[in-house]
Parts: C-alpha cells; sequence; structure tokens
C-alpha cells in the first residue's frame, strides 16, 4: 500500500483549497491576459443584467410592495399571503402541474425512443430526420398554436374531421371545461422534443461501441443493451432534458393565450398566464411579483428533486 | 360687541377674497400657456380607416401636419400602436413612466383605470374645456370621462351594440325581420327557431339562428342579460347583483338558445371572437342569421365582408325597455410636469377632438360622434344601417365603473363560460361568481 507523504494534501481535497483562495494579483493578471475573451463576454453579460438580472431581482423587491406609479409603498408578506390565499392560485397550480407531469416523461421518453431509432439508420436519413424533428423547435409556438386551435376546430377542424369517419364527436375540444387543458397537453406531447432529439443522438453517438461490443458477445439482446447500456449512460443527458423541459412545462403560456385564454372559466389557467394578467391587465405589479417568486421557489424544489434523483453518482 | 363682528366680518371677506385671487393665479399658473412651449409632443393611436394608399393613420398625420405649421417649434410624434396591443403596451408604459402625452383610450379600466387617476398618472382637461365647450358634449360622452366631479380627457366617439340580422338568410327561411327592428324575447325565438335548418336535408343544420361568445373584456352578449332588469353591482358597488332572479332567468334563457332549443351553435358562449364574425359576415360561411356586435362590425359589414343585413335592437323582456352596453372612446392627456406642454397638449387634443373632426370620423370610422353639433351635421344621411344603430343611442347603459371592474368582469365571464357549457345553471354559476366578486368588492 502507498503511503501518502506527510504534509500531502489528498488531490481533491487540494483543488477544493484552491477555490476558497482569495482573490490575489495572479487572478487580475489572468484577466488581463484573457482581456478579449471577457471582451467577447461583455455584450451578452450587459444584456443579461439588463434584461435579466436587474428584472428579476427588481421583481422581488416588487413582490414585498404596494405598486404605485408615484412611490410604491412596503407591505411586508401581504403580497404573499394573497397568493396563498387566492383560489386563482391554487387552480392555476394544479392545471400546471397536471401539464407538467404529463408533458414532461412523454416528451423526454418520446425523444429518446425517436433518437434510438434515428440512430440505427445511415447519415443521410439522420440528417433528414434529424433536421424535421427539429424544425418546430425553430418555429414560432404562436404559429404552432394557430394550426392547432384550427385543428382543434369545432366546425371545420382536423380532428373533429377524423372522428367523423367513426360516426363519433364532433367533440368541442377547446370550449368544454373537461377536454380544454387535455387538448393543450395532447398538442405538447405531439410536438416533437426536437432538442432532446439532437442531445440524445450527440450523447448516443459518445457512447462507447466496445460496450455493446461486449454485451454482443455476451448474448444480450438489442432492447437488452438499450435497457442496460443505453440509459444508464444517458442519465446526465436526461437529467438536463428533464430539468429543461420541467422549466419550460412550467411558464406554459404562448398556447394559453393563444388558445384559451385560460378558459373555459378556469379550466386551463396556468401559473404564467395569471401573473401575466395579474401584471399587465389587472397592474398589480407588487402581486405578480409574489406570484413570480412563487413559481421561481417551485420549479427550484422540483428541480433539486429531479437532480437528486436523476442525478450521475460517479 | 358690533364692531368687533363688523371688523372679524371683513377681515373674513378680505381673507376669503385673497384665497379666491390666489387660488385663480394657482389655476392659471397650473394650466399654463400653451404658446410658450416649444419641444416634441408624443401621440398614441391605432389604425383608423385607410387612404387609398391603405395608409390607416393617415387622418391624424394630416392633422399633426396642420398643426406643426401653424405651431412653430411644436413637434408632434406619433406612435403606431395596433389597438389589440393597445392596453398592455401602455400598462407598460405607465409601469415605466414611459407614457406617451395623449393615448386613444377611455378611463373605464380597459388601458387606464380609476386607480390610475387616483394616483395622478391622468391630468384633468377642467382648465382647458370651459363651461360652453363642455355643454356641446353628449352628457353620457362626458361622465364616461370623469372622475370625482372632474374630467379626465375628451371624448371623440360613442360605441354601442346591436343586433345584425342576415337578411338574405332571413328570406330564404321566410321570416320577417322585426319591424322598426323592435322585437319581444318571444318574438325573437320564435325568428331564432325558424331560421334554423338544414339545406341539403343531409340531418345536420346547415344554419343556426344565433351566436355570440363570451369573452372578458367583451359585452356583445350582455345586453341580453339586462332585459329583465338588473345590474352587475348594485348602485353603489357594493354588492354583487347580478344572481338576482331576473337576471339568473335572462341568462339562462340566452344559454338555453344551445342547449335546450338547440337554435344557437355548439360555439355559442365560446371565445373566438374572429370565427363567431366569420360565421355570420364571411360569404363561404353564413352559418348564423343573428350576431350581436359592437358599430365597427356595420363598417365591416359594408365593406371588406358586404352582406345584406339589418340593424335591430336587443329583444326586450320583463322590463319592456331595450337595452344595449356602449361604450366612449377620446383622448386622454397623461402626467405632465411642465405647465406649458401641459397647455399644447391640451391645445392639440382639442383641436383633433372639433366637431368638424368628430364628423368626419364618424364617417369615415363606423363610430358615432360625442359631439351634438357634430352628430346634427348628420353623418349618417346615406347610411341607413348607421342611422338605426344611432337611434339606439337612448337604451344604453354603461358598465359599473369599479377600480377592479377588469377582475370583476372576469370573475363573472368565467363563470358564464360554464353556463354555455352546460357545466352550471345560470344560478349556480352567479352564486359562484358573487362568492368571488365579493372577496374583490370586499
Amino acid at each position: 500500500m502507498t503511503q501518502m507523504p506527510m504534509g500531502a494534501v489528498p488531490k481533491k481535497k487540494e483543488e477544493k483549497m484552491k477555490l476558497f483562495r482569495k482573490p490575489n494579483k495572479n487572478l487580475f493578471r489572468q484577466m488581463k491576459k484573457n482581456y478579449s475573451a471577457y471582451l467577447f463576454l461583455l455584450p451578452k453579460l450587459i444584456l443579461f443584467t439588463l434584461f435579466v438580472a436587474i428584472p428579476v431581482v427588481w421583481a422581488f423587491i416588487l413582490s414585498f410592495q404596494k405598486y404605485k406609479v408615484f412611490g410604491s409603498e412596503f407591505i411586508g408578506l401581504k403580497n404573499y399571503i394573497e397568493v396563498f390565499q387566492s383560489d386563482a392560485f391554487w387552480i392555476a397550480l394544479k392545471n400546471t402541474l397536471l401539464f407538467t407531469v404529463v408533458t414532461v416523461p412523454f416528451g423526454v421518453i418520446s425523444a429518446l425512443v425517436l433518437s434510438t431509432l434515428i440512430f440505427e439508420l445511415g447519415k443521410l436519413s439522420q440528417s433528414l430526420f434529424r433536421s424535421a424533428f427539429y424544425l418546430p423547435t425553430v418555429t414560432s409556438m404562436v404559429i404552432i398554436a394557430m394550426v392547432w386551435r384550427w385543428m382543434y376546430n369545432y366546425d371545420f377542424g382536423l380532428f373533429n374531421y377524423v372522428l367523423g369517419w367513426f360516426g363519433v364527436g364532433p367533440v368541442n375540444w377547446l370550449g368544454q371545461s373537461n377536454t380544454a387543458l387535455w387538448a393543450l397537453i395532447i398538442m405538447q406531447c405531439l410536438i416533437p422534443f426536437g432538442v432532446g432529439i439532437i442531445m440524445y443522438l450527440a450523447s448516443m453517438g459518445s457512447i462507447s461501441q466496445s460496450l455493446y461490443e461486449a454485451a454482443r458477445m455476451d448474448g444480450a439482446s438489442k432492447f437488452k443493451q438499450w435497457i442496460h447500456i443505453t440509459i444508464p449512460l444517458l442519465k446526465p443527458t436526461t437529467l438536463y432534458l428533464v430539468l429543461l423541459s420541467t422549466i419550460g412545462s412550467f411558464q406554459v403560456f404562448t398556447q394559453i393565450i393563444m388558445m384559451t385564454g385560460g378558459g373555459p372559466g378556469s379550466a386551463t389557467e396556468t401559473l404564467v398566464h395569471l401573473i401575466y394578467k395579474t401584471g399587465f391587465r389587472d397592474f398589480d405589479f407588487g402581486l405578480a411579483g409574489a406570484q413570480s417568486v412563487v413559481l421561481f421557489v417551485i420549479i427550484l424544489i422540483f428541480s433539486v428533486i429531479q437532480f437528486r434523483v436523476l442525478r450521475h453518482d460517479e | 360687541m358690533k364692531k368687533m363682528l363688523k371688523k372679524s366680518a371683513l377681515a373674513a371677506a378680505s381673507l376669503g377674497l385673497a384665497a379666491s385671487v390666489l387660488a385663480g393665479c394657482n389655476d392659471k399658473k397650473e394650466a399654463g400657456n400653451a404658446d410658450e412651449f416649444k419641444g416634441k409632443i408624443t401621440i398614441w393611436d391605432g389604425p383608423r380607416w385607410p387612404d387609398e394608399e391603405e395608409n390607416k393613420f393617415h387622418w391624424l398625420e394630416a392633422k399633426i401636419k396642420e398643426y406643426e405649421e401653424a405651431h412653430e417649434g411644436v413637434e408632434i410624434e406619433l406612435v403606431q400602436v395596433p389597438w389589440a396591443e393597445m392596453g398592455d403596451k401602455l400598462g407598460v408604459a405607465i409601469a415605466g413612466k414611459a407614457w406617451p402625452d395623449i393615448a386613444p383610450v377611455d378611463i373605464s379600466g380597459s388601458a387606464v383605470s380609476i386607480d390610475h387617476i387616483e394616483q395622478g398618472v391622468i391630468e384633468s382637461m377642467d382648465n382647458y374645456l370651459d363651461k360652453k365647450e363642455k355643454e356641446d358634449f353628449y352628457e353620457n360622452a362626458l361622465d364616461a370621462y370623469t372622475y370625482d366631479g372632474k374630467l379626465y380627457g375628451i371624448p371623440n366617439s360613442i360605441t354601442l351594440h346591436s343586433m345584425l340580422l342576415n337578411l338574405d338568410l332571413f328570406e330564404e327561411a321566410g321570416v320577417e325581420p322585426p319591424k322598426d327592428g323592435n322585437w319581444t324575447y318571444d318574438e325573437f325565438l320564435q325568428a331564432a327557431e325558424k331560421l334554423t335548418f338544414d339545406r341539403d336535408g343531409d340531418g345536420k343544420m346547415d344554419v343556426y339562428g344565433f351566436s355570440t361568445y363570451i369573452l372578458p373584456g367583451y359585452y356583445e352578449a350582455w345586453p341580453f342579460f339586462y332585459k329583465n332588469g338588473g345590474s352587475p353591482l348594485n348602485e353603489d358597488m357594493t354588492e354583487f347583483t347580478f344572481d338576482s332572479p331576473e337576471v339568473v332567468k335572462a341568462i339562462q334563457d340566452l344559454a338555453d338558445l344551445k342547449l335546450k332549443q338547440k337554435v344557437a351553435p355548439e360555439t355559442l358562449g365560446g371565445n373566438d371572437v374572429g370565427g363567431t364574425f366569420q360565421a355570420w359576415a364571411n360569404e363561404e360561411q353564413r352559418t348564423v342569421a343573428m350576431e350581436p356586435w359592437a358599430t365597427w362590425a356595420i363598417g365591416a359589414a359594408q365593406g371588406a365582408y358586404p352582406t345584406n343585413f339589418a340593424v335591430a335592437n336587443y329583444p326586450t323582456g320583463d322590463s319592456k325597455e331595450p337595452v344595449t352596453i356602449g361604450g366612449v372612446g377620446g383622448w386622454v392627456m397623461m402626467h405632465q410636469d411642465d405647465a406649458n406642454k401641459r397647455a399644447a397638449v391640451a391645445d392639440f387634443m382639442k383641436f383633433i377632438s372639433t366637431a368638424d373632426e368628430q364628423y368626419h370620423m364618424a364617417q369615415h370610422y363606423g363610430i358615432f360622434p360625442a359631439r351634438v353639433s357634430a352628430a346634427e351635421m348628420d353623418p349618417f344621411k346615406d347610411n341607413p344601417q348607421m342611422t338605426r344603430a344611432m337611434e339606439m343611442s337612448d337604451q344604453v347603459v354603461m358598465l359599473p365603473r369599479h377600480p377592479e371592474w377588469r377582475k370583476i368582469d372576469e370573475a363573472i365571464q368565467n363563470e358564464l363560460q360554464l353556463v354555455f357549457n352546460g357545466e352550471k345553471t345560470a344560478e349556480q354559476a352567479m352564486a359562484d361568481a358573487k362568492k368571488a366578486v365579493d372577496k374583490i368588492i370586499k
């Protein structure tokens, strides 16, 4: 057994200690040396500060205020109390959770399955399918929502037309409380998760072929290889995609405002749509700020849980 | 003692005189002098009627040019904003204290509200319109811009809702339109039943008698809810009253057109504004014979969607009186720090709100003038449908001007949607709306 020399610090510990060292002249020297890199980062940093960091901090400050154009007043936690006492918030939270719980697993699993199928194809076919599935990602959600609104149209929509072949329907998809949210969920599920497919394909390409060769020599079927090699090794990508799509689903907005306006009744009301209405319809920016902070905390909790459950242990 | 009283009275009178002189001076100072202002005024406006080059801002652009030529050193910037985005954009501009000087909105809460007036975001026009000038405006138009006894804007138009009847479909179904546009609810229902028919004999209805939609901020269906009397809030706006038996019955009556009588399509009470209009006006559809619309639709049915149609009152109920919901449009001045600029802004607002301008706008833009003198010029002498709609002005009921009206409206309309879906009865829905509205009011 090799012994560590006296006074020596284990490599990992040494790296940790480096992080806690006070900034010294070296740091500034290094910054000076890499000034061109910082210069390239500067425009993005300025935009981020102006359009993300400052509004986020401002929304947080607003959440403790009764917003007024000339001189807002500090009201402590009153906005937060109002958030939790409001029926609209709980309805929106319930709808958002249902939307997220169904669309996130469906989106990620379907991306995984589709990527696996595409990965088996030749280079040309791979490029073709990759582009086809990525197309909805670069298409404006406004356009997609308008097309789906037509597809769900009671009189002329595609869905009711197809149902008509079987003597079923027509169904008032977006006009009934019991179908409206599900119609939006189905729509979200059927829009290919383009980013997921691209990322899974890239990750699959980096899995060592020797693992599959060894499995084949042991007589493992294609399905078993997929279950025992591909899926476990794609875990970091899966974690990233689950986090990404969970955040996206919690922020669902465009489909709601374009297709249902949160109705009928409150059947499709979601958290971001509620925040939008509170801020820009009721001009209650303090309450909207509090709602935003609560949404941030909810997403944070979900992300931490997902991270702990799915993280890739070394 | 007498001498003392006399002295005191004299002192009080002098003080009163001094106070009123000072107040007068203050008012004058507050009002400012438009001639002394040099600088830029910003005005927002939405698209109005097009010229030959399809420019829908040509009227205001021409007025700006005219004003700038007459007032050296004054520059007026026009910011073109789509009407659908006006409320949201102005809301954001107010929040960021980056408002324009003039905006084409009312104070009912759609873009600016009573709350904004109380916060000092909207300037009063009292210093700039004297009693004689105010007398030229319809009383309800001035009322719509008046809060706490002060005028906050210059009204330039009045709009209202009316029933639009497709006369081709009436003829096809062999139904006589109501005489002079007056009818009872029973007569309306009978017409709707006859106007619902299967044209090609495939067992499916091709034409329905009636349709409309239910959506926060839209009031096409609401005059039906007033037909037996009643209103959303009581007079002092402290109580929700849309749950009264007469209103509940009226709501249920309208929903039953779809749910029981089957004289309205499944989409009755939905949220598709464009689709509802297309069903009535689009030549390729025309699947609905009667729909209620605001006056802009009259212009559309005379222009972009040429339709053979007539204008009628909303049918009457137990109250026997026809009712419609109206709105007033106009200009408001946003907060100004400089008194001279305030005066210049007011001067320009008056310049674009003269009787001639309102007459011109009424003729081309399908709205009714807010000035009596403009209406007296008879802008609709060659337009029988607009003339008929204008006759409905005295039926107009205004919506309650509660500071939280947007929230109240949404609470009511959300419940109404469920009635028209058949998910709740009108009674249940209005009982639930009462709970929600009471929370908002109290």
